[in-house]
């Protein structure tokens, strides 16, 4: 369930690490007005765009890809969606983005159909972005949040992806309350990096379920998700099964590379025309070895001067690892020292991303659909960590400030 | 002392003024006439929920006026607020953004000619005898 998408089976949209082509994408795209192009009755044409420049002030490492240099590749992308109203109770969605950055692949991100029996009552049939926190659905549409980026800490980058399935979706509207209920199910085959190792995931049985809740200014979301996931680790099942042989049974399925992921997840947010503030805290627990078990939150206010909003946010998430077997002996013999050796090898290789961000920007509306942003952002980890940092040089005391400028932009 | 009270004045004016002229009135296009709703079913419908009255909303660009007394008096956020919202909804294939007509007298035309559409308007706006108003803001 955990993903990175390193390389996508749909790989025929591609901007690439290409500023030429964003720019023309961007300038193609300025083109069609600001809202909604309709280009005819049934046929909806809009996207969005995001320009991203980020600087890290530190050497000896990097940080969402951001290293000591001014760079644009990282984030900035361009996505283009059609809608098309077949009947009144049907429509197909398709959704492509180009990315600029090199670890996340363009392509159809979604195309699925969509079935409105009644009002309140809808089907979306087809490949869907994974709705497992607040924003995940609009990661790549920076736009529809206040920040330059989402916290990393809370939002981690290797975990979002789309899935093929069926979601339904179910509105309760009165004179106090909008509820509206989702729930999907469906799985994934795709390139993961987990523990930075490049591998194949199939995710099977992934279902969750969703409660979006808004109440005067007030927004509340929880929701549930889970996938089996098996990850193809050939060395690893070999050693676990000679574990087992050999009689090590907690060892060897301490190394399981099949099983269960579950994601919690809870957001509430205030807002008026002032100020905001919002919240959102998500466990994700797994038992399998290379996935960690996490506990992610943020929190942040801001205060809205039109055109203006300016913000502070603080997120932090905790990594934690199913600790090691201890049933193969040490000090009886050579080769059993070199098998124990090997096993706790594996263990002290999976990297801890524990850190916290302390973050303040603002936001500047230029015009509606248009927003330019600047952020600032503290990051601290222990020093044993990885703390999500590329570390290039082992001194590095993992912290650093990262600076962001954005340009979003929706049509 | 004297400025003082001028400027006592000139504020007492100043929201006299406001309070003549910033209301806001929403009106639909319906054939039961009796009703009414609250400033959460006003906001629900226009964030684009579904409402059992079968009502449809209209709204004003951006930089209007009316839609920044409205976004103020009713939804309660910021144009900006409202924009990013409507970028989530429609990224997500969630919910569409109300139609958007030019200007007030276009909402007008627009409510007598569709049936079930709704629209707000300044609180001063004379409305035809078609149209029903189903909301007053205070």
């Amino acid at each position: 369930m955990l993903n990175y998408n390193e390389n996508s089976p749909v790989d025929d949209f591609k901007c690439g690490n290409n500023y030429f082509l964003l720019f023309t994408c961007l300038v193609f795209f300025s083109g069609i007005s600001s809202s909604y192009a309709d280009t005819e009755d049934n046929l909806k044409v809009s996207g969005f765009a995001r320009v991203v420049m980020g600087y890290l002030d530190d050497k000896n490492a990097e940080y969402l890809g951001y290293d000591n240099s001014i760079s644009l590749d990282q984030e900035s992308l361009i996505g283009l969606q059609l809608d098309y109203q077949v009947v009144d109770t049907l429509a197909v969605t398709g959704q492509v983005i180009g990315h600029t950055g090199a670890q996340r692949d363009s392509g159809i991100e979604w195309l699925y159909l969509t079935y409105h029996p009644t009002k309140a009552l809808k089907f979306k049939l087809g490949r869907q972005r994974t709705p497992f926190l607040n924003y995940s659905d609009v990661i790549d549409v920076g736009y529809a949040y206040p920040w330059a980026t989402l916290p990393q800490q809370t939002y981690p980058r290797h975990f979002f992806s789309t899935f093929d399935g069926l979601m339904a979706n179910y509105e309760i509207s009165n004179n106090e309350f909008v509820l509206n209920i989702e729930g999907y199910w469906g799985g994934f085959k795709d390139k993961v990096v987990v523990a930075e190792r490049i591998m194949e995931a199939e995710t099977t049985d992934f279902r969750g379920l969703i409660s979006n809740l808004a109440y005067q200014n007030w927004t509340f979301r929880a929701s549930y998700h889970q996938g089996r996931t098996s990850v193809d680790l050939d060395d690893v099942v070999q050693f676990s099964g000679l574990l087992g042989q050999l009689g090590f049974t907690q060892s060897a399925e301490s190394l399981a590379t099949v099983g269960s992921t579950e994601v919690y997840q809870l957001s509430v947010n205030f807002e008026n025309i002032d100020y905001f503030v919002r919240t959102e805290f998500n466990r994700i627990q797994a038992d399998f070895v290379f996935v960690p078990d996490s506990d992610n939150y943020f929190v942040s206010a801001g205060y809205n001067y039109l055109p203006f909003s300016t913000y502070i946010s603080y997120s932090q998430n905790k990594t934690q690892y199913e600790p090691a077997a201890t049933d193969i002996p040490i000090g009886i013999n050579s080769q059993l020292d070199i098998i124990a050796f090997s096993y706790q090898e594996i263990f002290n290789q999976l990297p801890i991303d524990s850190s916290e961000a302390f973050t303040i920007g603002t936001r500047w509306d230029l015009k509606a659909g248009l927003a330019l942003k600047g952020e600032i952002s503290q990051l601290n980890g222990a020093n044993s960590d990885r703390a999500f940092f590329t570390v290039n040089d082992p001194s590095f005391d993992r912290k650093a400030i990262l600076y962001l400028v954005a340009l979003e932009w929706v049509f | 002392m004297k400025y003082l009270l001028y400027f006592i004045a000139l504020l007492g004016f100043s929201s006299w003024h406001a309070s003549g002229a910033n209301g806001i009135v929403v009106v639909a296009n319906t054939q039961d006439t009796s009703i009414t709703l609250s400033r959460q079913e006003v906001r629900n419908l226009f964030m684009g929920s579904s409402l059992s009255y079968g009502l449809k909303a209209v709204a004003l660009p951006p930089d209007n006026q009316t839609r920044v007394m409205f976004n103020t008096k009713v939804v309660g956020l910021t144009e900006s607020r409202i924009q990013s919202y409507w970028a989530q909804m429609r990224f997500t294939g969630r919910k569409t953004p109300p139609k958007q007509v030019a200007n007030e007298k276009s909402v007008l035309t627009y409510l007598k000619n569709n049936q079930g559409a709704v629209g707000y308007l300044p609180a001063n706006t004379v409305i035809p005898k078609s149209l029903t108003v189903i909301y007053t803001s205070q």
